[in-house]
């Protein structure tokens, strides 16, 4: 755990949010959006690490470690970052799903202002 | 481990595959994505039935198969399993059946699409229904987000896939904000649970939190319930629900509100009864009920209001989405079961009004209550089947949703403001249905339609046999509580048996006491006179003009993103003080 980490995805989560909660223009909100998701990363990364740990990678210990090492758990954490991975690979297809939701929305009403597709109301 | 468990995940793989050919094969007929369809769910439903009738033989016992033969080591379990209880195996059916006749009926009404569009839209309706299966399948909280995303994904391409009408696009971007936001949400929960407690599947978690919570826990659980609370349309996190269902055509509508909203209900359960356990004593359960009674009362007042018959629906989804958490968040075996209950009846009766207003639209294209009426002689089985819904929503005897009803009241006896609020809530909801049912279809109409169309075939199958399947449940619910609703219910209030069962491969769940009774004369009472007040207030409705109170309710949802976003923010901080200070 890298504390500096974690104060950093805190402050980018909430850049994000306020994007989200203030900006109309829905390329911001996106922007916003990624910017939430790529400080989960850094907070998952940063909770998989350990003091003095290697790459989860077992096959073939770096110089100055033995086999032992690596077995005793002197390794970041594989879970974690498989979940970020699953993640970052789930985030793009969203993205892309948002992007282009974006494009038919500039198509159809010539503006990207959130404000201008309220007709759901109440 | 066996045999049948083996099939378990073949429920899930046949639809997937079925998303994956139907697309391809829409270039040869466009008739053959709907045969793909109907083989891959009909698939699904049949290879769910033999380990259905080992989880429900006896009093019920507990089906679990390890993926890859990754087995637990020491009572560890990090591999991905599927664990059938007889909770998620009851929702894992529904969703196969009833989600394969909502895909029969769609196909049908959109026929006369192009061959690239009726693929897309075979493929992204079983996508849904596989990631709804494998939710309520699944044992750990890694592989739950997994199923969460893919539901999300296939949701948004729904919501938006219908461009005739503008404002899907508008619905698709809400859909696409929010539930995004709750995905950041479950996946920094299950994370943090992870770091902390070192587990991801259900049953290790439960172990290792009979330690007590820690306050990173407590974070983790308002996540959880947050991201998932959203997926079900619950307030403070229901922006995208009405929107998303207004503009869709019905058989889309009926598949996310009949369906795809349980999964963050099945979710939520499963966290909060079985994960983190309903004698923990902090307050969770409190949270649950709150959040729960809030869409319950604040659902049935919008859809007291709406003019949109389909939004009016989805605003009853959000009422009856809170009617579940109540039920969950009671605790009591009552309460809980009827609430699993209710889940099936819900799945069921809105479905069936879902495809009636869906029928409506696609006869005579309109969508506003105000515009249509007198339907009763122009569309009598359209009208009957309406009917039909709209009694089992209201609990009348005979019809799907009394005993549901009547079992989440008994388990709220214990706490009467809850109980108050929540017959409360259902006497709104009476009072909006029959205020929809006379406006649509009842009321004298004396011009004629300039257009009136046939409903289609596949709709008409579909419409009946869930109409029948309300009938079914309502005329015999007594047999229905005795094999999957009492082990249901006890499985989900029985944490240690559940995680020992999935932990040891196997096991049984403890007898259920859960009993319903036809006769009994106090809930027949209560309900008559719900039903007369109901009726009453819908009279008084019609009346007057709008109240002050519901003006103001209705301008709190402004239709802008950022301000559902705003509330979906300040739900999560609302959730997570909540468990942190109490």
């Amino acid at each position: 755990m890298i504390v500096a980490n974690y104060v950093a995805a805190g402050i980018l989560f909430c850049i994000g949010l306020l994007t989200v909660l203030t900006r109309r223009n829905l390329i911001k909100i996106v922007l916003g959006l990624s910017l939430m998701e790529a400080s989960t990363y850094l907070l998952m990364v940063s909770m998989a690490y350990r003091r003095h740990s290697t790459a989860p990678v077992l096959t073939s210990p770096p110089d100055g470690k033995s086999f032992a090492d690596l077995v005793h758990g002197d390794v970041a954490d594989p879970v974690l970052q498989n979940f970020c991975l699953t993640a970052i690979v789930i985030g793009v297809a969203v993205t892309a799903v948002f992007l282009s939701a974006a494009v038919r929305v500039a198509q159809h009403y010539r503006s990207v202002d959130a404000d201008d597709m309220t007709a759901l109301t109440g | 481990m066996s045999a049948a468990a083996t099939l378990l995940p073949l429920a899930v793989v046949i639809p997937i595959g079925g998303a994956v050919i139907s697309p391809l094969i829409a270039r040869l007929h466009r008739t053959l994505p709907l045969i793909v369809g109907m083989i891959a769910m009909t698939g699904s439903v049949l290879v769910l039935i033999p380990p259905a009738g080992q989880v429900y033989s006896g009093s019920g016992h507990v089906v679990v198969h390890f993926f890859s033969a990754e087995h637990p080591v020491h009572g560890k379990l990090l591999g991905i399993a599927f664990a059938a209880d007889p909770f998620g195996m009851m929702f894992a059916l529904l969703a196969a059946g009833l989600g394969g006749l909502l895909l029969l009926s769609l196909l049908s009404e959109f026929g006369g699409l192009g061959e690239r569009e009726i693929g897309g839209l075979a493929c992204l309706v079983q996508l849904l229904l596989a990631a709804l299966i494998g939710a309520a399948l699944t044992a750990d909280t890694v592989n739950l987000f997994v199923w969460f995303e893919v539901a999300a994904l296939a949701s948004y391409g729904l919501a938006g896939f219908f461009l005739e009408r503008p404002i899907a696009l508008e619905a698709a971007f809400k859909i696409l904000v929010l539930t995004s936001i709750a995905g950041f949400a479950v996946f920094v929960g299950a994370g943090l649970l992870y770091s902390k407690q070192g587990a991801l599947s259900f049953a290790q978690l439960h172990n290792s939190l009979l330690g007590g919570d820690s306050r990173v826990d407590l974070v983790a659980l308002a996540l959880l319930i947050a991201g998932f609370g959203t997926k079900a349309g619950i307030a403070p996190f229901h922006g995208w629900l009405p929107d998303a269902h207004t503009p869709v055509p019905g058989g889309i509508s009926a598949l996310f509100s009949g369906l795809m909203v349980d999964l963050g209900i099945v979710a939520i359960a499963r966290l909060t009864l079985q994960v983190y356990g309903a004698g923990s004593g902090h307050a969770m359960l409190g949270l649950v009920t709150g959040l729960g009674i809030t869409s319950a009362l604040l659902g049935a007042i919008m859809a007291l209001a709406q003019d949109d018959l389909k939004r009016l629906l989805a605003w009853d989804t959000v009422s009856q989405m809170g009617l579940l958490l109540t039920g969950f968040g009671s605790g009591t075996e009552e309460g809980v079961g009827g609430a699993a209950f209710q889940l099936v009846s819900h799945g069921l009766f809105k479905a069936l009004l879902f495809l009636c207003a869906g029928s409506v639209v696609h006869s005579t294209g309109l969508t506003k209550l105000s515009e249509i009426g007198g339907l009763a002689r122009r569309r009598p089985v359209v009208t009957a089947a309406f009917t039909v819904g709209a009694l089992s929503i209201s609990g009348v005897p005979g019809f799907s949703g009394y005993a549901s009803l009547s079992l989440i009241h008994a388990g709220l006896e214990d706490q009467p403001v809850i109980h108050a609020l929540a017959l409360i809530a259902q006497v709104i909801t009476v009072a909006a249905l029959a205020r929809a049912t006379w406006l649509g279809f009842y009321r004298r109409r004396e011009e004629e339609y300039e257009q009136l169309e046939r409903t289609p075939i596949g709709m008409r199958v579909a419409l009946f046999v869930v109409g029948a399947a309300c009938i079914v449940f309502g005329i015999f619910p007594s047999e229905f509580v005795d094999r999957v609703v009492g082990p249901a219910a006890s499985i989900l209030l029985d944490p240690s048996g559940y995680s020992h069962a999935v932990l040891a491969g196997s096991g049984t769940v403890p007898v259920s006491t859960l009993v319903f009774d036809y006769g009994k004369a106090s809930d027949l009472i209560t309900t008559a006179i719900e039903i007369a007040i109901g009726l009453l207030v819908a009279v008084i409705y019609l009346r007057i003009r709008e109240p002050r109170p519901v003006t103001w309710l209705r301008r709190l949802h402004t239709g802008s993103v950022n301000d559902y976003a705003a509330y979906l923010a300040g739900g999560i901080a609302l959730a997570a003080g909540i468990l942190l200070g109490g």
